[in-house]
């Protein structure tokens, strides 16, 4: 890992940078001119594919530089940043909200600024987090994911509650952070308190969720189990579904789609962040900058079936009227714990 | 006298160097672990503490967790056993080509892997499954009814994957056992159910007490078997085991939790064994 830390200097890469200095003093960016030619990413293994696919391309081509893609899992990079505070190797985080928190109390983070990060002044309401501490760079949204043999579209989060279904919805445990949802759109369509305090109160949440207990088959944690079930027809829905896994089934043929409803949704924890002490902050900012801009959304959304969160992204079809409600992450991290336990008692079998 | 003795001892001593092994490897990998985990269970912020018990023994939900776990494993090891018997019968009594086959057929599904089958299961119990149209075909059922994800559903799959840990040992046992010994009592004047009870029951028993402790201890701990067959809504103690260590990251809870299932598992085999013996030794 030590070596990541020195520039390599084969004599293709000599001739590269030579030759991108005399090509683009002219014309481009000062951060071009930035003698190492590396940069770390700290990511998920999971967002592996779009990033080498469409992303770290892109970057590599227009800066010419080297993208280490890192993909491991939101707490391995926490870690990396806490062993390494005092010579940060990776320059670019994308972690989880939950995880981001934590990184922040303990000051691992430098603001992301319009500055820094001009694309950051496009973004919509609700995806920058803590004054700029980190942002949202796509919405993979949360919606009921229906068998189309089975049902026509489900309009209403209310819809799970019918009797009619019978045995024939699935929800995520409160283990899978999608899980987590269904407390909030419970609370809210049993009080309809707006979707902030909703959250909190979790009393309403456990009374409306408990009005559907015959209506539950199961509460996966396994996602691949409940898709299974769903494309089979034993299940008719699974709410929440996470736009990533039920649009790419969707994709290779599975009989399902993914509804979004009327009350609006939330989104999954998708947080970029720039590490505070970072090698090449400049070109840190400019991969950030270059996640967020239009071109790149638009690509990376068309790839995960996620929601942009440049507002100047048009939204996929359909669907420029969801709304997408924030999740408090901290209210999640502080009580899920809490949450699993009451879930365990008043809605088991 | 005492040098036979002396000479008896030598002699064992020299044979058990033959358990050294995998005494070494069970007290490497398995006791002391465990050892661990039985002090994690007593330490709190202040060292030794009983707390960790109280709290768990004094919650209701918890018995409810240990009636589930103790239910579901009896009645696994039942349905086993209703099953196992006849089959080891009949495993003992074949001969040749019969027996291979059978000895394959209960030992080569071991093979394939758990989650397979409980995919398996999924596909045969729900609601348009072969059970279902059967049943509904039968007229047993108006309408299909819900299994999967119940505890019959639960009960019926652990049955199907511990099965050959109740036949094999069940079949070592019988296999020794001379058949003309039935005949003979048959001579004797008893009747067919005297000749079961008095006769090949009490002779099949060693294997009947180990195969029942191996399933029980199987059904008892099983994890990824009822998070796939009947999912989140069904606590177990070894999901709620691993529900403490992994989500909820509270290494006490899963410390007291994982001996309370241990000490369970461990008293109910042991006394199940010591009651069998005790039966025949009375007689």
């Amino acid at each position: 890992m030590t070596i990541r830390h020195l520039p390599k200097l084969s004599r293709r890469s000599v001739l590269a940078g030579a030759a991108a200095l005399s090509a683009g003093s002219l014309a481009s960016p000062s951060v071009i001119r930035a003698q190492t030619r590396e940069l770390v990413v700290g990511a998920a293994s999971s967002q592996r594919s779009w990033s080498e696919e469409i992303m770290i391309p892109a970057f590599e081509k227009k800066y010419n530089v080297k993208v280490v893609f890192e993909g491991t899992r939101s707490l391995v990079n926490l870690e990396k940043m806490q062993k390494n505070k005092d010579k940060q190797y990776l320059s670019v985080v994308q972690m989880d909200d939950p995880v981001m928190i934590l990184a922040v109390r303990e000051g691992l983070l430098e603001p992301i600024t319009a500055a820094k990060v001009p694309n950051s002044a496009s973004l919509k309401p609700g995806v920058t987090h803590m004054d700029g501490m980190w942002v949202n760079y796509l919405q993979p949204w949360v919606g009921i994911a229906y068998n189309t043999t089975r049902m026509a579209a489900p309009t209403s989060w209310a819809e799970i509650y019918d009797p009619k279904y019978k045995g024939r919805v699935i929800l995520p445990s409160l283990q899978n952070t999608e899980g987590v949802m269904n407390l909030f759109l419970a609370s809210f369509l049993k009080t309809g308190k707006p979707m902030a305090e909703a959250q909190k109160d979790m009393d309403a949440a456990f009374a409306k969720l408990k009005e559907m207990k015959a209506n539950i088959l199961m509460a996966y944690t396994q996602e691949g189990q409940a898709y299974n079930l769903l494309e089979q027809g034993e299940a008719f829905m699974v709410a929440g579904a996470i736009s990533t896994l039920a649009l790419a089934r969707k994709a290779k043929g599975a009989p399902i789609e993914l509804a979004a409803p009327k009350e609006g949704t939330f989104s999954m924890p998708s947080g970029i962040a720039l590490v505070k002490g970072a090698p090449l902050p400049e070109l840190g900012a400019a991969y950030v900058d270059m996640l967020l801009s239009p071109e790149i959304q638009a690509k990376v959304t068309e790839a995960t079936f996620a929601l942009p969160t440049n507002r100047t992204v048009p939204a996929p079809a359909g669907l420029s009227s969801l709304t997408v409600h924030p999740v408090d992450w901290a209210n999640v991290s502080e009580n899920r714990a809490a949450w699993v336990a009451r879930w365990d008692r008043e809605l088991s079998l | 006298m005492i040098a036979a003795l002396k000479n008896r001892l030598a002699r064992m001593d020299r044979i058990a160097i033959l358990a050294v092994p995998a005494l070494v490897y069970m007290i490497a990998i398995f006791a002391i672990p465990v050892a661990g985990l039985l002090l994690r269970s007593f330490s709190g912020p202040d060292g030794f503490t009983l707390a960790g018990y109280v709290s768990f023994l004094g919650d209701a939900f918890n018995w409810r967790v240990i009636g589930n776990t103790l239910r579901v494993a009896a009645i696994t090891t039942l349905i086993c056993l209703a099953i196992g018997y006849p089959t080891a019968v009949a495993l003992s009594r074949a001969r040749g080509f019969v027996q291979v086959a059978l000895l394959v057929a209960i030992i080569l599904p071991l093979s394939v892997g758990v989650v397979v089958k409980a995919f398996a299961w999924q596909i045969v119990l729900r609601r348009d499954g072969i059970v279902a149209n059967i049943l509904v075909g039968l007229g047993v059922w108006d309408t299909p009814q819900l299994l999967l994800f119940t505890e019959t559903g639960l009960v019926v799959g652990a049955a199907n994957l511990f099965l050959p840990f109740m036949i094999l040992p069940i079949y070592s046992v019988l296999k020794l056992v001379d058949p003309n010994i039935q005949d003979a009592a048959a001579t004797l004047g008893a009747s067919p159910v005297y000749r079961f009870f008095k006769v090949a029951l009490p002779l099949a028993m060693p294997g009947i007490v180990s195969g029942s402790s191996i399933v029980f201890s199987l059904a008892v701990s099983m994890y990824v078997i009822p998070s796939l067959l009947i999912g989140d809504r069904f606590q177990t103690l070894a999901t709620l085991v691993g529900r403490s260590f992994l989500l909820m990251r509270n290494e006490q809870l899963g410390a007291v939790t994982a001996s309370v299932l241990l000490a369970l598992a461990l008293a109910i085999v042991a006394f199940s064994s010591w009651a069998v013996r005790r039966k025949g030794d009375s007689r």
